[in-house]
């Protein structure tokens, strides 16, 4: 274990953290506003992903130009699911909801599966940027870009929630639905608007998983499960938790799949033992509202 | 539900299964085993969900069922081994149910996706006592005959109906469905809000445990990814939940529409793409049927009952 290979899973492991920020942040918003645990949000990133891989393959369109796309196209989807079906489980239990968000969840990658087979395949993009020389130590320009690009997602969704209208009215209906709607604040608008707003990062994490991993019809659920755990980690509905968590996992993720035989076989294994441990010592998260949900 | 729906429940669910045990149709054996081990498996879920703890971790019971029962037969025997298999499965449980014990809801809904995983990871790093990615060869249930396996099943079945009885009778039923709605009410009206939400853990642990440690034994061979995937954790809840939760018909009857749909599913569509239609009719069960089948039967008895009472109504007011 020489200094540089450290500094090389680290940086690396960085990079992913972006990749996960940007996923986490968008759910963590959904949730946050919604109390909805929505397993969909994987197969938003999941379809964001090979939207932007066939823009690519089939039409030569720059990965750049994907990611926008792909994010306004699933965002326009994701208003369709919350108002055909999702507003209509609002009211019911919350177990009914995660198993509607599930059902939606089994639906999306089963159709996928059949119409783009089960197969990995890999995007073969450019390196959109200059790789970055560090010492003996490698960045690839695709990862930088996955790091910057989610990087400003993060800072999107944060501006939208602390210093916009909507954002004010998002944080009242998440704090107390029923007093939002009182004060004259349209509740379901919100709901929907909170849900669009995710589906849009959704999208363009989608793009940015297409440029670092393989695009395949379960790579949504993979990474949504170690959304779940990012944005517990962080306090469900705490967009900087988010980022934290997702650079607590990405980091141990990184250095147990470098450092500990067969530790790449872990898989999700890592982010639940580590939530786990956090959840032992704090209930609601690192970042989370006591005695709220 | 009174006592004697229950009864009625259990000598339908034995005399059903046991026919087709004894009707001897492979395929249908291997259906009805299907679905009495996932009948199994979401009472335990329901079971736990009843005192408000909605869990996607029953995975872990179901494979710590099968492991347990599958290293432990043969060092004591079926009966002892399968003993000590569920006993561990209880061990297991009260251990997370205190380090879940905290968590509200949401929190503890997300917390639990680890158990199945946890224990993945667990297996993976020991290969020494659990044999790692490689998996484990328990000894076949009933030297491998698939009616009595389904026989076998089919009187563990029965044995989970009448523990979820139980715990829907008066002895259990308002504490539990008290913690559900108001924990702090529950606690303050003297009902001993930790040691029942960690007994229900238990219980639904080993109800899950007698599941994994069924499948397990199926076809004698177990290995992580099959027994551990989250697949058994979703399993229950939508059986459950499109069944009727909070009942003992519920589960039953969820577990054997979803598990006919499935059927139907692969042998139609079939290729690996089948399952599109569970998410399908995961989906419109519920929009449609947001209280499963059993609630809306209950819906439907109402209805039809109050249409009948209306016209004797109007009959006596017309007499006065």
């Amino acid at each position: 274990m020489t200094l540089a290979s450290v500094a090389q899973a680290v940086l690396l492991s960085l990079t992913v953290a972006g990749l996960y920020a940007a996923i986490a942040a968008g759910l963590t918003l959904t949730v946050g506003v919604t109390r909805i645990i929505n397993f969909a949000h994987g197969e938003f990133v999941m379809l964001g992903a090979f939207l932007t891989y066939f823009l690519f393959n089939q039409h030569g369109v720059s990965p750049w130009i994907g990611m926008v796309v792909s994010g306004v196209v699933i965002g326009l989807f994701s208003a369709l699911v919350y108002r055909v079906f999702l507003a209509r489980v609002l009211k019911h239990d919350e177990h009914n909801q995660l198993l509607a968000t599930l059902g939606l969840s089994i639906l999306l990658v089963n159709i996928a599966i059949i119409l783009w087979s089960p197969d990995p395949r890999v995007m073969q993009a450019p390196q959109l940027l200059p790789a970055l020389q560090l010492g003996g130590v490698t960045v690839p320009g695709n990862n930088l870009v996955v790091a910057g690009v989610g990087g400003l997602l993060f800072l999107a969704l944060q501006y939208i929630m602390r210093h916009t209208r909507y954002g004010t009215q998002m944080r009242f209906a998440s704090d107390d639905a029923e007093l939002a709607m009182h004060c004259g604040i349209n509740v379901d608008r919100i709901f929907e608007l909170s849900f669009v707003i995710g589906g849009v990062a959704a999208g363009v994490a989608g793009g940015l998983v297409a440029l670092i991993l393989y695009v395949h019809p379960v790579v949504g659920l993979d990474l949504v499960i170690r959304a779940f755990a990012i944005i517990t980690l962080g306090g469900l509905g705490n967009i900087p938790g988010a980022l934290i968590g997702a650079a607590i996992l990405a980091l141990a993720e990184g250095l147990t799949s470098t450092f500990v035989p067969h530790g790449g076989s872990f898989g999700y294994g890592i982010a639940f033992l580590l939530l786990l441990l956090v959840l032992v010592i704090w209930p609601n998260g690192l970042f989370g509202k006591q005695a709220h949900s | 539900m009174s006592a004697r729906y229950s009864l009625l429940t259990y000598i339908a669910v034995a005399v059903g299964l046991g026919a087709i045990a004894l009707a001897g149709n492979a395929f249908l054996i291997q259906a009805a085993i299907g679905v009495a081990i996932s009948a199994i498996l979401a009472l335990s879920w329901d079971i736990l969900s009843r005192t408000g703890q909605v869990s996607l971790g029953q995975s872990a019971f179901f494979g710590i069922g099968a492991y347990g029962s599958g290293l432990l037969t043969p060092q004591f025997g079926v009966v002892l081994g399968w003993v000590a298999g569920i006993l561990l499965c209880a061990v297991a449980a009260i251990l997370i149910g205190l380090v879940t014990l905290r968590l509200r809801r949401l929190y503890f809904t997300i917390a639990t996706l680890s158990f199945g995983l946890s224990m993945q990871v667990l297996i993976l790093v020991t290969p020494g006592i659990t044999g790692g990615s490689t998996g484990i060869m328990p000894p076949v249930l009933m030297g491998g005959s698939p009616p009595a396996q389904l026989l076998l099943i089919t009187g563990f079945l029965v044995v989970a109906a009448i523990v979820s009885d139980i715990f829907l009778s008066d002895r259990f039923r308002p504490a539990f469905f008290m913690i559900r709605s108001n924990p702090a009410l529950a606690a303050s009206s003297g009902v001993p809000v930790v040691a029942t939400k960690i007994m229900a853990f238990a219980v639904s642990g080993m109800v899950a445990g007698v599941a994994g440690a069924c499948y397990g034994g199926l076809y004698g061979y177990v290995i992580p990814e099959d027994v551990f995937t989250p697949n058994w954790s979703i399993l229950p809840l939508a059986v459950s939940i499109l069944g009727g939760m909070d009942t003992t018909l519920g589960p039953i009857l969820g577990a054997l529409v979803l598990r006919f749909l499935e059927e139907i599913a692969r042998h139609y569509v079939g290729g690996v793409g089948y399952q599109v239609v569970y998410g399908a009719v995961i989906i419109l069960f519920i929009v449609i049927l947001p209280r499963g089948l059993v609630g809306g039967l209950r819906q439907l008895l109402r209805k039809l009952a109050r249409r009948d009472a209306v016209p004797a109504r109007s009959r006596s007011e017309a007499k006065a």
